[in-house]
């Protein structure tokens, strides 16, 4: 097997400086000084190898160098010590939509960010359609991008982005931008790279994402590599190690609206597998819990939790609440917390983005004490593909007339 | 490797096909374009874009590129020219003096722009790699294609009123403002680098274009000072090239600034050359470091 990536040494240090003080009076002054400044190991002594065809997945804390390790590969940063050495095409850019204007056209900009990907205006130009068609864009082509919407944004960006003939892939939290029709879109091009046998390297905090696509990860922590393997051994050996935490850290709160009198605050809102731990990549028929974490700052009599379950797009699929469900609510004093859990044993939703919307209020009709819109995302894969929405639970029988 | 490349189309129920293999794939070019074309494609794209949003959002839009200028000119003109009555001497002074003000505004724009080109896209430094000095010769390119808009002006307006010299001496042109352009990229590539490092050098060159702007011959004739300092100044490849500019097009009666130092009639065009590989030499050593220090 060819080697796509080879790291064998490599080691990234960081100046900091502790009072950022870039001016030559301070270089005049101490010419020979060096105190003032704070040396960073982002990466220590990193060595190994990414096979052709590879879908590696980069874990670890904010901070533990797994973004310096993209960097480096990207060629934005140079190494300090050791060699890293690439066979193919790297694509050059680890975000979406770098170099956007807004004060540009969609299409402008087409021609912008794909020239700073390395796309020629030539080649751009026999894919703009394309690109403006696949964003859905299409009566957008000449508005300009400041009048777009982030999601339009997004959507732009990303279709330029898969326009990129690179041989090996690096994705820093593309995940994490977006919506989860966005995300959707994400994981289908994924998937196809993964068939297609291009090298991808995946940074994120989205453990799911990982187990369910990269053959491989790597844990970093505090610039040292800690653990490298088969990605479901990788992951699982982070969650025991530092629990559900960091998938918290990495998930899009994308809720765009969010009211409420104040009296009981939503704190956060987990999505737990049957081992308890949170996630927010779910199979179709495996158990899954929603936890609602809140606080309350009122006196309260009464509360009720709503939820409404939503397809990326909306529409609201289920709305179970904890009055239809008969299990009441005794509000905590204030200051107090509490969490409301709902179970589902066989997760009906067949393959797509969702969303969440939570609602606690204290009776039907009355105003919300906190009121968190369309918020949430998780998603939903069904390992056999099946089309549709719902697993209806049915069952299949079939009986032949004999004569 | 080859087959990696040859990548299926894309295609999402219920959306549009993306093709997603290049080009030459499909038959739309028959080759890859080469990194050095698609750098190029880069450079102007950039340039491009620069210059367009510069104009856009103003009434006037390009106009003020050109009014620039002459407003200057026409203040030149009144203190030096009238008042102080410097270049009385020299045949037509006024046009000389245009045509110094226009190359002196590409010089100090170029410089302006160039040492913000780095610390300015800082956002797409940290976020995509792609050889950097690219975003110093885009922001160079988008000065020059206003120098050269501007130049035509002047030559058009002027050439018919029989006010410019035109003839086989005019062909000097062409390395002249080649060599401005070198000495304002390589200032620019050297002075992009270090403000990266040091603020400051933004305030210091702001102050050292104003000293240089006395020191480059441009609002007065090059014979007008002692013949001692004249040999000083004209070292200043900036002062040198638009005493020759005004040889080759404005008036033959300017000496060539070389004549001023003899048989090292060269030396300005070697300050040229050094200021051109200080700059290159700056830009390559300390350019791989620029995204961790923006």
């Amino acid at each position: 097997m060819t080697v796509a990536i080879s790291l064998s040494g490599l080691s990234k240090r960081f100046r900091i400086p502790l009072d950022r003080s870039t001016s030559l009076k301070y270089r005049v002054a101490h010419p020979r000084s060096s105190s003032r400044y704070r040396d960073l190991l982002a990466l220590k002594d990193v060595s190994f190898e990414v096979p052709d065809g590879q879908f590696l997945g980069i874990i670890g804390h904010n901070g533990s160098g797994k973004s310096t390790l993209l960097k480096i590969l990207a060629r934005i940063y140079a190494p300090s010590a050791g060699s890293v050495s690439i066979q193919g095409h790297v694509s050059p850019f680890l975000e979406l939509g770098v170099g956007f204007h807004s004060e540009l056209s969609a299409r402008e900009n087409v021609y912008l960010n794909g020239a700073v990907l390395g796309l020629t205006r030539r080649e751009l130009r026999t894919r703009l359609d394309d690109i403006i068609g696949f964003a859905e864009l299409d009566s957008f082509v000449d508005q300009k991008l400041k009048n777009f919407s982030s999601g339009m944004q997004v959507r732009l960006a990303f279709s330029i982005a898969i326009q990129v003939n690179a041989s090996i892939l690096l994705m820093d939290e593309v995940l994490a931008v977006g919506d989860a029709s966005f995300q959707e879109k994400c994981f289908e091009v994924f998937a196809r790279y993964k068939r297609e046998g291009r090298t991808v390297i995946l940074v994120t905090h989205d453990l799911g994402a990982v187990d369910r696509y990269c053959d491989r990860a790597i844990l970093f922590d505090r610039g040292e590599l800690v653990k490298d393997g088969a990605s479901g051994e990788v992951t699982g050996y982070y969650r025991q190690t530092v629990g559900h935490r960091s998938d918290v850290d990495g998930r899009e709160r994308t809720a765009v609206n969010r009211w409420g009198s104040g009296e009981a605050e939503i704190t956060d809102v987990l999505y737990l597998n049957d081992a308890g731990v949170a996630q927010t990549m779910f199979s179709s028929g495996s158990p899954m819990t929603v936890q609602i974490h809140y606080r309350v700052h009122g006196e309260l009599q009464r509360m009720v939790c709503g939820l409404a379950f939503h397809r990326s797009d909306g529409l609201n699929l289920a709305g179970p609440n904890t009055l239809s469900g008969r299990t009441p609510i005794t509000p905590p004093g204030i200051g107090s917390t509490g969490t409301v859990s709902y179970r589902i044993e066989s997760l009906p939703l067949l393959t797509g983005g969702y969303t969440l919307t939570v609602n606690l209020y204290p009776q039907f009709g009355e105003e919300s004490y906190d009121y968190v819109e369309q918020g949430f995302p998780f998603r939903v894969t069904d390992d056999i593909g099946r089309p549709g929405l719902v697993d209806l639970g049915g069952r299949w029988s079939a009986s032949q007339a004999s004569n | 490797m080859k087959a990696k490349e040859l990548i299926p189309r894309l295609v999402r129920r219920g959306a549009p096909a993306v093709v997603l293999a290049p080009a030459g794939v499909d038959g739309a070019s028959p080759q890859e374009p080469s990194p050095l074309q698609r750098q190029y494609n880069l450079v102007r794209e950039l340039a491009v874009t620069q210059f367009r949003l510069k104009y856009t959002g103003s009434v006037l839009g390009y106009i003020w590129s050109l009014a620039k200028p002459l407003m200057i000119f026409a203040i030149m003109y009144a203190v030096f020219s009238r008042l102080l009555r410097v270049g009385a001497g020299s045949p037509n002074f006024a046009l000389q003096l245009l045509v110094a003000v226009v190359m002196w505004q590409f010089f100090s724009e170029t410089t302006a722009v160039g040492l913000q080109s780095i610390v300015s896209n800082a956002n797409v430094i940290r976020k995509a790699y792609f050889p950097r000095a690219i975003l110093v010769i885009a922001a160079t390119m988008t000065a020059f294609m206003t120098f050269l808009i501007n130049f035509a002006l002047i030559v058009i307006v002027f050439v018919p009123l029989g006010r410019l010299e035109v003839g086989w001496q005019s062909l000097w042109l062409l390395p002249l403002i080649i060599e401005l352009y070198i000495v304002a990229l390589g200032l620019s590539l050297l002075l992009s680098t270090l403000y990266v490092f040091f603020r400051d050098v933004g305030y210091i060159w702001e102050i050292g274009t104003q000293i240089l702007f006395y020191g480059s011959a441009v609002v007065y004739p090059l014979g007008f000072v002692p013949s001692k300092i004249q040999r000083i100044i004209v070292l200043n490849p900036v002062a040198q090239i638009i005493e020759d500019v005004r040889h080759v097009i404005v008036t033959r009666q300017v000496p060539w600034s070389g004549a001023v130092l003899g048989v090292f009639w060269f030396a300005p065009m070697l300050v040229a050359l050094a200021a051109a590989l200080l700059g290159l030499w700056a830009f390559m050593r300390w350019s791989p470091q620029f995204a961790e220090n923006l």
